[in-house]
């Protein structure tokens, strides 16, 4: 069965960037959904089977560590694993998003290299 | 690092990083608010200990190569992917500011991105800002990284 990862960000061209970066870093999926903010995010969890999740941090409505902790709540979906991926990388972000269950953390900008040396052990 | 050296290498690593164009910097300067003319303007806020905003400023010309080379498609209008992507731009490079300035992370915040498109305009932020403009150049376009940042 194919993986399936779940791309948040409220940038339409961020979430095209990433989509492509994953490409460009040779892991493939199946599905690649998409979600605007954390609200959206966990209505597609809700609602699909999902294998990764790469999220931003800074986002309306629910950004990404609000995000976080509504899905650390949830046990169907609190083991879903996730990798921040943003231009908000200091070390109490990190570690509060660490403390919430986040995999990892991409910097922005970031190259295909270093989005597949952070999620294939993932994978 | 002084913060002009900052902007440039930030904008740079951004650019070849994730647009795969190498922009040249010029000579930095003081906008002084002069008016940008047929132009859109990505925008970040900062706040907490330290105060102030980052623009990135692009003629219209410019505006639609980065974004045509950001998105890899052709792109001829502003539009709202245009829009998206110069606010983009100014968040990862507002971002890698803050870097600089707050390193743990927990000390300033940064507001989302915005974007204004205008055939004059100008962009005021704190009375006693500090200022500085860094000028880019790459393939016959220019554009402006501006940071206006309030004293201690």
């Amino acid at each position: 069965m194919g993986k399936t990862v779940l791309i948040v960000d409220d940038s339409n061209t961020m979430r095209k960037i990433v989509s492509r970066s994953l490409r460009q870093a040779g892991i493939e999926f199946d599905e690649i959904l998409e979600a605007g903010d954390g609200q959206e995010a966990l209505a597609v969890l809700a609602d699909n089977s999902v294998d990764v999740v790469l999220s931003d941090i800074n986002m309306p409505n629910m950004n990404g560590l609000e995000f976080l902790k509504a899905k650390s709540e949830d046990d169907a979906i609190a083991g879903i694993p996730v990798v921040m991926i943003s231009t908000e990388t200091g070390a109490d972000i990190i570690n509060e998003a660490k403390s919430y269950g986040a995999k990892g953390a991409i910097k922005k900008p970031f190259t295909p290299d270093l989005i597949n040396e952070t999620l294939g052990p993932l994978l | 690092m002084d913060r002009a050296q900052h902007i440039i290498e930030s904008t740079q690593d951004i650019f070849s990083s994730m647009i795969m164009l190498d922009v040249s910097a010029g000579e930095p300067y003081s906008r002084h608010k002069t008016v940008l003319e047929n132009s859109i303007s990505g925008i970040i806020g900062l706040a907490g200990t330290r105060k102030g905003l980052l623009a990135i400023h692009l003629p219209k010309k410019s505006a639609l190569a980065v974004t045509t080379a950001f998105l890899g498609m052709d792109v001829d209008e502003i539009n709202e992917d245009v829009r998206d992507a110069i606010g983009e731009l100014a968040n990862m490079i507002g971002g890698s500011i803050k870097s600089a300035l707050d390193p743990k992370g927990s000390n300033i915040q940064l507001s989302m991105p915005s974007s204004v498109f205008g055939e004059e305009y100008t962009i005021d932020c704190l009375a006693d800002a500090e200022e500085i403009t860094v000028p880019f150049s790459f393939d016959g376009n220019s554009f402006l990284v501006e940071l206006q940042i309030a004293a201690e």
